[in-house]
C-alpha cells in the first residue's frame, strides 16, 4: 500500500508546503488562548485558524457543518489534488475517517440546548452534526465520493487500526483507492481535562524525548493520506506493515525511528524500551500538538522525509536519555522510518514505511 | 478461500425482546413487544422505548450500561462458540456503537458548567471505556481491534470488518457486532429531527409515524473455518459477503434513489457468489420513518422483485443504533438455522408508494441465503449476506 497524496491542516496552516515549511523553520510558539477555569486563563494551544484558509470555495458549502468537519473536508480534499491522479474523483474511492473524540464541541453544544432549553427544543442541526461520522459524510458528500465510509475510533491508535483495514480493503478490491484520515479538535472541556489529568508545558514546548515527568499542550488538525496499491509519480513511499499490538518486526532494522511521544501520557518511558542507540531517533509533537491522534500527523512527516530524501529536525531537542536524535534538517538517504505509538495501558503500535523503490 | 469458510460459530444478543436468543425467539413468535416509558432517565417527553428491563448484576457496570449490554451478549456468543481460553488464538475484536464512542455524561457536564468541584470519573469511565478495546482487554485478545462509529449502521459495518480481517488474515477468529444503551441524548436528539413515533414503530406500515429508540447488544464469533476445525467445533451458518457504500447526498436524509443503497447490496451479494433470487428473506433496517422505510422499500423491491420475504425487526427491539446492525445479524442467521422469520411487528396497512410489504405473520424459510440491512446517518448503507449450509 503507498501513500499517493497527502493534505493536512493544522496550527501552521493547510497544505503539504506548509507543513514542509513549518518542519524546516523548526518549532514556533504556540498562541496563548482563554483557558476557561485555569489558573490565569491562558495556555499555549495549537489551534487551527479557519478564517486564514485561502480557498474559501469548499467552506461555502459547508456553512453547516463544524470545525471538525470543515477540517476534514479541506485535507481530505487536498489529499486528492495532491496526488496528482487524473480523473481521481471517478474512481472508486473508500473513506476511512479515525477521531479520538469526535465532534465532541459540538457535543457540548448540544448539551448546552438540553439544559438550556429542555429535552424538547434542543437543534436537530446541532445533533445531527454532533454524530461521529458527520465529518465522514461531509466529507463523502462534498467531494462526492460514493465508495465505502467507514468512521473508527480507538484512542491513542485510531488512525494506525484505520490503516490496517485500509490495507485489506484494498487488497480485497473494495475500493480503488481510499482516504485515511484523522481529525480531532480542541475544545473547552478537553483543554480542562487536559489541563486536570496531565501537566501543561506553560512555556508551550512539548519535550517528546524527555518521557518522565512529560508536559503536554494541546493540538487539533486533520491529515488525510490518498492510499492506493499502484505506484504513481508524485506517490511519497510505501506503508509495509501496520500492527496495533506491539511489534512483530522488532529486529528488522530501520533508518529512523519515529515516536508519538507527546506529553499525553504521565509517563512515556515506555518508548525507551522501543528505541535503539544506534538508529536515529525523532518526534514533531511540537510541530502539531498534544492530539490522541498525534501520530498521523508523525506519519505524515515520515512520509515526506521519504519522499524528499531529506531529514527534518526534531523540532525541541531536550534529550536526558542521550538517545541518537535527528538534530540536522539536510538531504539524506532514507530506505525505512519505523514510527511507534503508545497508549496509557503499555500496549503498542507499529507502522512499517519504506522509500518507493 | 472459498466463500463459505467464514463461519458464524456462536451469537449472543439481547434486547427488550430478550435476553439470550432463547427468550427472543420466543418474543418474536409471539409477536410481543416490550416497549414502554423511560425509566433510566429522567425526560419531560414521553415516547415509548424499548429498555432491557432487567440487567443482571453480574453484569452492572456503573455509568457503563453499554459495556454490560455487550458483556451480556459476548458470553452468550463465547458459550456458543465453546471459547473459554484465547490464549494461542489470534482474534480480533471490532464491534459498533455510538453512545460509548462520545463524551456525552450530562451530569459530568452540568457540573463542569456550574464550575463546580468537577469529579472526572466520567472521564475516566469514558476513556477505558472504548467497547472494542475494552473487550479485547477482558477476554485477552491478541489481534486487530477497533471500534467502528458509523451512527446507525455501525454494527453491520463492524461486522465487514471482521470479514475483511479474516479475509487478509490478520486474525482468525473476530468478535463483532454492535452494542447501545438508550440515552437521553440521542433520544433529544431523534426527538428534534421530529422522527420518534409518540406510539409503537410501525416499520413499513402506511400511516408509520416514526422510529422507536431501543438499547441492546448483538454479538457473533466469526471464525476461519480452519480454525473453527482445530478447535473441534463445527457451525452450519457462515458469513457470505459484505457492501457498504455511501450516498454522497445528505447528513441525515437517504438518498430517494436509494443509490447507495443499492449499491452495497450488490457488493454484497458479489461477494458472496450469489444472485438476488437465491435470497431467501431480507431483514430490513426498517425503522419506521417515513423517509427510510420508502427509499429501502423500493430498492428491495427493485433488487429482489416484488415476492421477496422481507420483515423489520425494530417492531421487537427498537432502534438500537450501533446495536442494530449486530442485533439484526443475529436475527438473520438466527432466522435461517431456525427455518422461519417472525411477523413484521408494527406492520398493518401496506404503503401503496412503496412497492413491497414486509410479512405479517411467522413465516417458514427454506432457503440457503438470508440479508441483513442497515442505514445510517450521514448516507451510510451497509448490508451483509449470511449463509446456512457450511457443512454441506
Amino acid at each position: 500500500m503507498k501513500i499517493l497524496g497527502t493534505g493536512i491542516i493544522f496550527t501552521r496552516g493547510q497544505g503539504i508546503g506548509v507543513l514542509e515549511n513549518s518542519l524546516r523553520s523548526g518549532w514556533v510558539k504556540p498562541a496563548e488562548m482563554d483557558v476557561p477555569r485555569t489558573e490565569g486563563n491562558t495556555r499555549p494551544v495549537y489551534q487551527v485558524d479557519l478564517d486564514a484558509v485561502q480557498d474559501r470555495s469548499l467552506l461555502k458549502k459547508l456553512r453547516r457543518a463544524d470545525k471538525l468537519s470543515k477540517m476534514s473536508v479541506l485535507a481530505a480534499a487536498d489529499a486528492l489534488a495532491d496526488s496528482g491522479i487524473a480523473d481521481i474523483a471517478r474512481k472508486k474511492i473508500g473513506i476511512i475517517l479515525a477521531t479520538a473524540f469526535g465532534a465532541q464541541v459540538t457535543t457540548f453544544d448540544f448539551l448546552d440546548g438540553i439544559l438550556d432549553y429542555g429535552d424538547a427544543a434542543v437543534s436537530p442541526t446541532t445533533f445531527s452534526n454532533s454524530v461521529h461520522n458527520a465529518a465522514a459524510s461531509y466529507v463523502s458528500s462534498s467531494l462526492n465520493i460514493r465508495g465505502p465510509t467507514l468512521t473508527v475510533t480507538q484512542f491513542r491508535f485510531s488512525f494506525q487500526s484505520a490503516l490496517q483495514l485500509a490495507q485489506t480493503w484494498l487488497e480485497q478490491g473494495r475500493c480503488d483507492y481510499l482516504l485515511a484520515g484523522a481529525v480531532d479538535q480542541y475544545g473547552d472541556v478537553l483543554g480542562y481535562i487536559a489541563e486536570q489529568k496531565l501537566t501543561a508545558a506553560q512555556d508551550g514546548r512539548i519535550k517528546p524525548f524527555v518521557f518522565n515527568p512529560t508536559c503536554q499542550v494541546p493540538g487539533e488538525g486533520a491529515l488525510f493520506f490518498l492510499l492506493g496499491n499502484d505506484r504513481t509519480d508524485s506517490a511519497y513511499c510505501s506503508i509495509d506493515s501496520v500492527s496495533t499490538s506491539g511489534d512483530p518486526d522488532c529486529g528488522k532494522p530501520v533508518d529512523i525511528n519515529l515516536i508519538d511521544a507527546d506529553g499525553m501520557l504521565p509517563d512515556e518511558s515506555a518508548y525507551l524500551s522501543a528505541l535503539s542507540p544506534d538508529t536515529l531517533t525523532t518526534a514533531y509533537a511540537p510541530i502539531f500538538g498534544s492530539m490522541m491522534i498525534g501520530g498521523a500527523f508523525n506519519l505524515a512527516t515520515a512520509a515526506l522525509m521519504l519522499k524528499q530524501q531529506t531529514h527534518y529536525a526534531a523540532p525541541v531537542l531536550d534529550n536526558p536519555h542521550a538517545l541518537l536524535l535527528l538534530s540536522e534538517t539536510g538531504p539524506a538517504h532514507i530506505g525505512s522510518i519505523r514510527s511507534i505509538g503508545c497508549n496509557c495501558f503499555g500496549e503498542k503500535s507499529v507502522v512499517y514505511l519504506s522509500k518507493l523503490t | 478461500m472459498n466463500r463459505a469458510d467464514i463461519l458464524i460459530t456462536g451469537m449472543g444478543a439481547v434486547s427488550a425482546a430478550g435476553i439470550g436468543l432463547a427468550e427472543t425467539l420466543d418474543s418474536f413468535a409471539r409477536v410481543q413487544r416490550n416497549a414502554g416509558s423511560v425509566t433510566l432517565f429522567p425526560t419531560v417527553t414521553d415516547c415509548p422505548v424499548f429498555e432491557v428491563k432487567h440487567v443482571p448484576q453480574e453484569y452492572a457496570l456503573e455509568g457503563q450500561r453499554t459495556l454490560s449490554l455487550a458483556l451480556i451478549a459476548l458470553d452468550q456468543a463465547l458459550a456458543e462458540a465453546r471459547i473459554d481460553d484465547l490464549s494461542g488464538c489470534r482474534v480480533g475484536v471490532c464491534l459498533g456503537t455510538t453512545v460509548a464512542s462520545q463524551l456525552n455524561d450530562l451530569q459530568f457536564y452540568t457540573s463542569y458548567r456550574q464550575q463546580d468541584f468537577t469529579s472526572l470519573l466520567a472521564v475516566d469511565r469514558y476513556l477505558k471505556g472504548n467497547i472494542s478495546a475494552y473487550i479485547a482487554r477482558r477476554i485477552k485478545a491478541r489481534g486487530p481491534v477497533l471500534t467502528v462509529v458509523n451512527a446507525c449502521s455501525s454494527g453491520t459495518d463492524a461486522i465487514g470488518v471482521a470479514l475483511s480481517w479474516l479475509k487478509s488474515d490478520l486474525c482468525d477468529i473476530v468478535i463483532a457486532g454492535g452494542a447501545d444503551e438508550l440515552n437521553h441524548i440521542p433520544y433529544c436528539g431523534f426527538g428534534s429531527l421530529g422522527i420518534v413515533n409518540p406510539g409503537l414503530c410501525a416499520p413499513f406500515d402506511r400511516d408509520r409515524k416514526g422510529l422507536n429508540l431501543g438499547e441492546g447488544a448483538g454479538i457473533m464469533v466469526i471464525e476461519k473455518k480452519n480454525s473453527a476445525q482445530r478447535r473441534g467445533v463445527s457451525s452450519d451458518l457462515f458469513l457470505g459477503g459484505y457492501g457498504s457504500l455511501s450516498d454522497a447526498y445528505h447528513l441525515t436524509a437517504p438518498s430517494p434513489d436509494g443509490a447507495g443503497l443499492k449499491a452495497s447490496l450488490r457488493a454484497a451479494l458479489a461477494e458472496a457468489g450469489i444472485a438476488p433470487r437465491d435470497v431467501a428473506f431480507v431483514n430490513a433496517h426498517g425503522t419506521g420513518t417515513f423517509d427510510n422505510d420508502q427509499v429501502e422499500g423500493k430498492v428491495l423491491e427493485e433488487i429482489f422483485g416484488s415476492e421477496l420475504k422481507m420483515l423489520s425487526t425494530k417492531g421487537y427491539t427498537g432502534h438500537t443504533l450501533g446495536a442494530a446492525g449486530g442485533l439484526e445479524a443475529v436475527f438473520t442467521a438466527a432466522g435461517l438455522r431456525e427455518g422461519w422469520i417472525p411477523a413484521s411487528a408494527g406492520f398493518l396497512n401496506q404503503d401503496e408508494s412503496i412497492p413491497l410489504a414486509p410479512i405479517r405473520e411467522k413465516t417458514l424459510i427454506s432457503g440457503r441465503y438470508a440479508v441483513s440491512t442497515s442505514l445510517a446517518f450521514g448516507g451510510n448503507n451497509a448490508a451483509i449476506v449470511i449463509g446456512r449450509g457450511a457443512t454441506e
